[in-house]
């Protein structure tokens, strides 16, 4: 039949084949224009089940199409890119190394641990070889930026905010540049290029750090919600927006800052530690418990009828999940330090060690016995604070520097009767020791 | 980077050139002559002289316009069948290069990453084409039987073989050309440009195209301006490379200094606060006004210190025919960054002998005669020393240099294009030489594997065949393999394994032909230099890869024109 | 013809073509070659590729330019003298072949098949091309299977076979018939054919036929093929009694 037809019937009879065969291709493959339920039936099923690339964040369209142009040859690329980034490192080719990592993720874009990685060995490793804390701080944010552009294009995944986060509180908070690195972040060194504000990729507003860093931490949580992290206990993982607050509030008494500010600070920690994390619920083995449970007894009791447990049982349960997190502890600390007379407290011991540091010995040793004094009330009143390291040393630490003043105005050494806050003392010690050193290095030896 | 490399002695070059093709044309010579008499007895010889004859015969009789027509039919050819569509694909990577570089870093890392993507671009893009024009052209020339009509002209074997080679040049002259300019301008726009309101728009084209590494605007009293010197972002700095030694902690000197835990061991350490120093001294000739110090010192710490600061480093200038020693102002290093330092021709400094303040001129008190063998010349001794006690800082010889006034990055940029250029001139020399007596795959093969191993392989070939790499030669790391030995542990001995290890003697020995064979070809890739900052020095690149080309050329013609003589062009 | 040009080397003797070796590229100076087939460079228009050969003779332009006219007008390709060679048609390609071949002016030319694969119009051209070279005063030496047109446009006939020179000579003394006299005349009335037949009988003859000559090259062709197969390696030479 075909071979009577003219050439231009047949032309015609193949484009219609070509147009019928069209159609159910067309009606399973219309793309999805976002919305829910939009699209072919092959992008509907591809939102139901979560298959498209969309769905695990942003897609970077070169990174796509890297893939596309590879074949099957992206397991052999990024390996050779990972040596070639090795060898970079190790000759200290910066800038070569940090446009291999961008190759290395355009190939790897959905594979976490690749980020995780690389952000980590921007943030620490090659920051620390640098020299200059300005530089070691751009290494910083080159890592932070890197996590974040990594959380984008996998918004789906908890840990990458959290390595956000953590890169943030942590690395510019608590490392051994902090006290720079906690300025920078506020009025970055490049003041040429920000004009004396933020870099503001990674703090838009001007923030504190750790302000920052709990938002990245707020988000992981929220995505843990919907997909659970595989790094650590859930009842840290979720601990950690409020623990940012708690840092913040830590970091700015470290720092010195004992007004209302700092209070507020504290009052927000106590509200997030206690209000929310405290009330959380966390799935144990036999029953779902939240670290407050203790002060509300008809949860205990309802608890307890659901699941059958006995009571003995459930407190021990509660009761590992705070010991894990610390949780009465920073509950009595936050509790105690949102008090405007805990602040006279911690400022009078500050004053005091500015003081000496500056020879005013009488005024120095007049703020260091009024806020020990103050300091043994806090200690009687909140028990909790008793056990930690950084609330014991603290206090021995003011003693020390008491001692240190009675030394120098009367040669002697103070009887012991004479210390203030003898009980914290005597009680630990063993402590005084290694401390003792630590406070050598600093002012000298006795 | 490393820019070390020993200058380039000519002279020593073509000597061992000359000994080296002398000595294969002798050998291949006297074996034909042998072999011909084995043959064919006493008419051997005279056929072989005979063909020797006319080859002198044809390479002295060489017609320039027979030539320039085989090239341009080259060209032509080139052109017509649309080789030149690799410009397409230099311009789509150049117009989404964009998103692989990051515009977050530094403005001179910046300039590196743009100008090395720039160049390697320019250079990977080329070769391919090249290569596979160069090896299927003569091949398909025979197969179409083009050819014939060719040589039943007057035309000579080597001028076929010249032209091609001349062709393809050209044609990769052009693709280089215009890539580098376009490479060029894409450099120019990645990089962020000063807009100094003082600037005339001519000065800052010239800033920005790189043709002057700095202006100097002088002050204008009416309106209070200061006096200003503006340097362009991209520069290529002209270094005067130094002698290095070191000093220990007691004094001693030494070759090395301390290993901090570098894998990389390009960098020596000093240990800060000791009488440790690294002691450059640098060839002086003339003198100028004013010296100018650049350096790249890298710091390891072994404690925090002072958090904030750098590490200080000071230069002490010493002479020691006069016990000279003259200590300038410690500052604090820049790590991976230049460190610029001046010095006057009028040096002033606190002389703790006389409590009091010297003035010593440069040239005249501090310049001596130095009487080490590898010297023998004026030189100004530098001792580079850490102030930090418990610190250390690393140097290698090449990072510490006197700098002369900037070149332009123009002329830099260009002279690395230009190294490419010779790159696809060796290429194709060895691609069209090979395609004379083999056919198109294989010559593409045999020429790509010269080049990767030329690129690449050179160093692991030279530990090979030196025995520095561990486990043997192939035949004894094959039984290492098969039988889980380590290669640290010694191999039974037994007559197998002499028998093994006689084998792979023999293999090892055809490698360290192959070795020296084979020239080291990343001599040819100047873009460190130009990313880094460099100039591209004549001596040792230029000049260096200029000769290497040459020195390939000429037997690779020699080789092509007998192969092409000797082969029965219609016996397929 | 390869050996000539040394496109192929000898196995053994030695050859020597207008006084010196087939190796010698210098002879090329004064020969025309038309390879048998592609051998062209079909990037090239007409004008490129005469321009081309002409620099390999080391010609001036000017000297280049006039030949290239003068050539591209004696094979009539003044049409298609922009066109890329590979828009060419076989008859186009053969006659731009044989124009190359003579950018030289050359003294000897050497065709390889120089009609195969062409339309009779076009073989037609060809050959008058061959024997207007003819009457110039070249040398044209031409291979052929097509032995109509060789018998139109040759000399002298070599026939090779198995790598044997079996047959060698004019083409009109090997092709004329030993044992037959062809008269031609003109147009003669029946009274007159009857007048000669007498006068031939009177020598003891006979009229056979009245017409045109019917032996063929293709008939001495077949004719000493089959012979040498008879006798391998001997050169053919019609015998006694053939011949009387």
């Amino acid at each position: 039949m075909i071979e009577q037809l003219t050439l231009q019937q047949r032309k015609l009879a193949y484009l219609i084949g070509i147009v019928l065969l069209m159609l159910p291709v067309i009606l399973f493959g219309i793309p999805a224009t976002g919305e829910e339920g939009s699209g072919g039936k092959l992008a509907r099923l591809r939102q139901e089940h979560d298959l498209g690339e969309s769905t695990l964040g942003k897609v970077d369209p070169t990174s796509a199409t890297m893939n596309l142009v590879l074949l099957g040859m992206r397991g052999v690329a990024v390996n050779l890119l990972r040596m070639q980034l090795d060898e970079e490192k190790d000759q200290k080719q910066w800038a070569q190394m940090r446009a291999t990592t961008e190759s290395v993720i355009l190939l790897q874009p959905h594979y976490i641990q690749v980020w995780r990685y690389l952000g980590w060995n921007l943030a620490y490793n090659v920051s620390a070889e640098w020299d200059a804390v300005e530089d070691r701080y751009f290494w910083v944010k080159e890592g932070t930026k890197f996590l974040m552009q990594g959380s984008e294009r996998n918004n789906r995944d908890p840990e990458v905010y959290w390595d956000t986060g953590n890169t943030l509180g942590k690395k510019i908070g608590r490392s051994d540049e902090w006290k720079h690195f906690r300025k920078f972040f506020k009025v970055d060194p490049d003041t040429e290029r920000y004009k004396g504000g933020p870099d503001s990729e990674i703090n838009q507003a001007g923030n504190d750090n750790y302000l920052v860093a709990k938002d990245w931490f707020q988000k992981a949580n929220d995505a843990d919600e919907k997909r659970a992290q595989h790094i650590m206990m859930d009842v840290l993982f979720r601990s950690y927006p409020a623990r940012s607050q708690l840092d913040y509030a830590d970091a700015l008494h470290r720092e010195g800052q004992f007004d209302e500010t700092a209070r507020k600070a504290w009052d927000g920690a106590y509200h997030d530690w206690v209000e929310v994390f405290g009330q959380m619920r966390f799935q144990t083995g036999d029953c779902e418990i939240f670290l407050e449970m203790p002060a509300f007894e008809n949860a205990m009791d309802q608890t307890m009828a659901a699941s059958g447990v006995t009571r003995d049982k459930l407190e021990r349960e509660i009761n590992l999940y705070q010991n894990v997190s610390n949780y009465r502890y920073w509950r009595a600390k936050s509790h105690a330090e949102k008090h405007v007379n805990t602040a006279a407290v911690h400022r009078d011991l500050y004053e005091g060690e500015q003081l000496f540091k500056v020879n005013e010995l009488d005024a120095a040793q007049e703020s260091l016995e009024s806020g020990l004094k103050g300091y043994k009330v806090l200690l009687d009143s909140y028990k909790d604070l008793t056990v930690d390291d950084s609330a014991i040393e603290e206090g021995l630490w003011a003693i020390m520097i008491w001692q240190k003043i009675y030394q120098l105005r009367n040669q002697v050494q103070p009887p012991e009767e004479e210390i203030p806050l003898r009980s914290l003392w005597d009680k630990e010690i063993h402590r005084v020791p290694n401390l003792q050193q630590d406070f050598n290095r600093k002012y000298g030896p006795s | 980077m490393t820019f070390d490399r020993d200058p380039f002695a000519l002279l020593t070059g073509l000597r061992d050139w000359l000994l080296v093709f002398g000595g294969f044309v002798g050998i291949i010579f006297s074996a034909t002559i042998l072999v011909a008499l084995g043959i064919y007895g006493t008419s051997g010889p005279v056929a072989v002289m005979s063909r020797v004859w006319q080859g002198l015969h044809d390479f002295t009789h060489l017609s320039p316009k027979r030539i320039w027509a085989i090239s341009r039919l080259t060209i032509l050819e080139a052109w017509r069948r649309k080789a030149l569509w690799v410009f397409a694909v230099f311009a789509f990577l150049m117009m989404f290069a964009g998103w692989f570089l990051d515009s977050e870093l530094r403005v001179d890392m910046q300039v590196k990453n743009a100008v090395s993507f720039a160049l390697t671009t320019v250079l990977w893009l080329t070769i391919p084409v090249l290569l596979l024009l160069s090896c299927w052209g003569i091949p398909e020339d025979i197969r179409v039987r083009s050819l014939h009509t060719v040589v039943t002209k007057p035309v000579r074997r080597n001028e076929i073989v010249m032209g091609r080679i001349l062709g393809f040049s050209a044609v990769s002259a052009t693709i280089v050309a215009i890539m580098g300019v376009v490479g060029y301008v894409w450099v120019l726009r990645q990089v962020p440009e000063d807009h100094q309101p003082r600037l005339s728009g001519w000065n800052r084209l010239c800033l920005a195209v790189g043709l002057l590494p700095n202006i100097s605007i002088e002050a204008d009293p009416k309106n209070d301006l200061p006096a200003i010197d503006v340097s362009a972002k991209k520069f290529c700095r002209m270094p005067v490379y130094g002698t290095l030694e070191f000093v220990d902690r007691e004094g001693a000197i030494a070759t090395k200094g301390i290993n901090t835990g570098d894998i990389w061991e390009f960098r020596s350490y000093i240990e800060g606060g000791t009488k440790a120093s690294a002691r450059y001294k640098f060839a002086v000739n003339d003198p100028v006004d004013q010296l100018k110090l650049e350096s790249r010192f890298e710091a390891f710490r072994t404690h925090k210190g002072r958090i904030g600061q750098s590490l200080l480093v000071r230069y002490v200038l010493v002479n020691p025919t006069k016990s000279l020693r003259v200590p300038l102002p410690s500052f604090e290093i820049k790590e991976f960054s230049l460190n610029e330092q001046f010095i006057n021709r009028e040096v002033s400094y606190y002389d703790e002998d006389l409590k009091d303040t010297r003035t010593v001129d440069l040239f005249k008190d501090l310049v001596y005669f130095d009487e080490d063998e590898k010297l023998k010349r004026n030189v100004l001794q530098i001792e580079v020393q850490c102030l930090d006690s418990g610190q250390y800082l690393g140097m290698a010889r090449t990072d510490f240099f006197i700098r002369l006034p900037d070149r332009s990055f123009l002329m830099g940029y260009f002279k690395a294009v230009f190294g490419i250029w010779l790159l696809t001139v060796f290429i194709v020399s060895i691609g069209v030489t090979a395609s004379t007596f083999v056919k198109g795959p294989v010559a593409t093969m045999l020429t790509f594997s010269v080049l990767i191993v030329g690129q690449g392989f050179r160093d692991f070939m030279i530990k090979l065949v030196t025995g520095e790499q561990k486990g043997g030669g192939p035949i004894e790391s094959w039984y290492r393999l098969v039988t889980h030995m380590n290669d640290t542990l010694a191999l039974p001995d037994t007559v197998g394994v002499q028998i093994m290890q006689g084998i792979d003697k023999v293999l090892l020995s055809g490698l360290w032909l192959t070795q020296h064979l084979i020239p080291d070809l990343s001599s040819f890739v100047m873009s460190p230099y130009v990313a880094n900052g460099f100039d591209v020095p004549w001596g040792m690149a230029m000049f260096r890869s200029l000769a290497m080309t040459i020195g390939y050329l000429i037997p690779c013609v020699l080789i092509g024109y007998y192969s092409l003589t000797l082969r029965e062009l219609e016996a397929k | 013809m390869k050996l000539l040009l040394g496109l192929l080397f000898p196995t053994e003797g030695e050859i020597t073509i207008l006084g010196k070796p087939a190796s010698d590229v210098s002879k090329n100076e004064w020969i025309g070659y038309l390879p048998e087939e592609s051998y062209l460079y079909r990037f090239l228009n007409a004008e490129e590729t005469l321009d081309f050969y002409g620099r390999l003779f080391d010609m001036s332009p000017q000297q280049r330019k006039e030949r290239s006219n003068q050539l591209i007008e004696l094979v009539g390709l003044q049409n298609a003298r922009k066109r890329q060679l590979k828009e060419y048609s076989k008859g186009m390609t053969r006659r731009i072949g044989l124009a190359q071949a003579l950018i030289n002016n050359p003294d000897l030319i050497l065709l390889d098949e120089p009609t195969s694969g062409l339309d009779p119009l076009g073989s037609r051209d060809m050959k008058d091309l061959i024997v207007k070279l003819k009457n110039e005063g070249k040398t044209v030496v031409m291979c052929s299977h097509l032995l109509a047109d060789v018998q139109d446009v040759c000399d002298r006939i070599a026939i090779l076979y198995a790598g044997e020179l079996k047959e060698l000579g004019r083409v009109e003394d090997l092709l004329k018939e030993q044992n037959e006299t062809e008269l031609l005349t003109s147009k003669l009335s029946p009274a007159a054919v009857a007048d000669v037949e007498a006068a031939l009988a009177k020598h003891n003859a006979k009229l056979i036929r009245h017409g045109h000559p019917t032996n063929s090259l293709e008939d001495l062709f077949l004719k000493t093929v089959q012979k040498s197969q008879e006798r391998p390696g001997q050169r053919y030479v019609p015998t006694a009694s053939e011949k009387s």
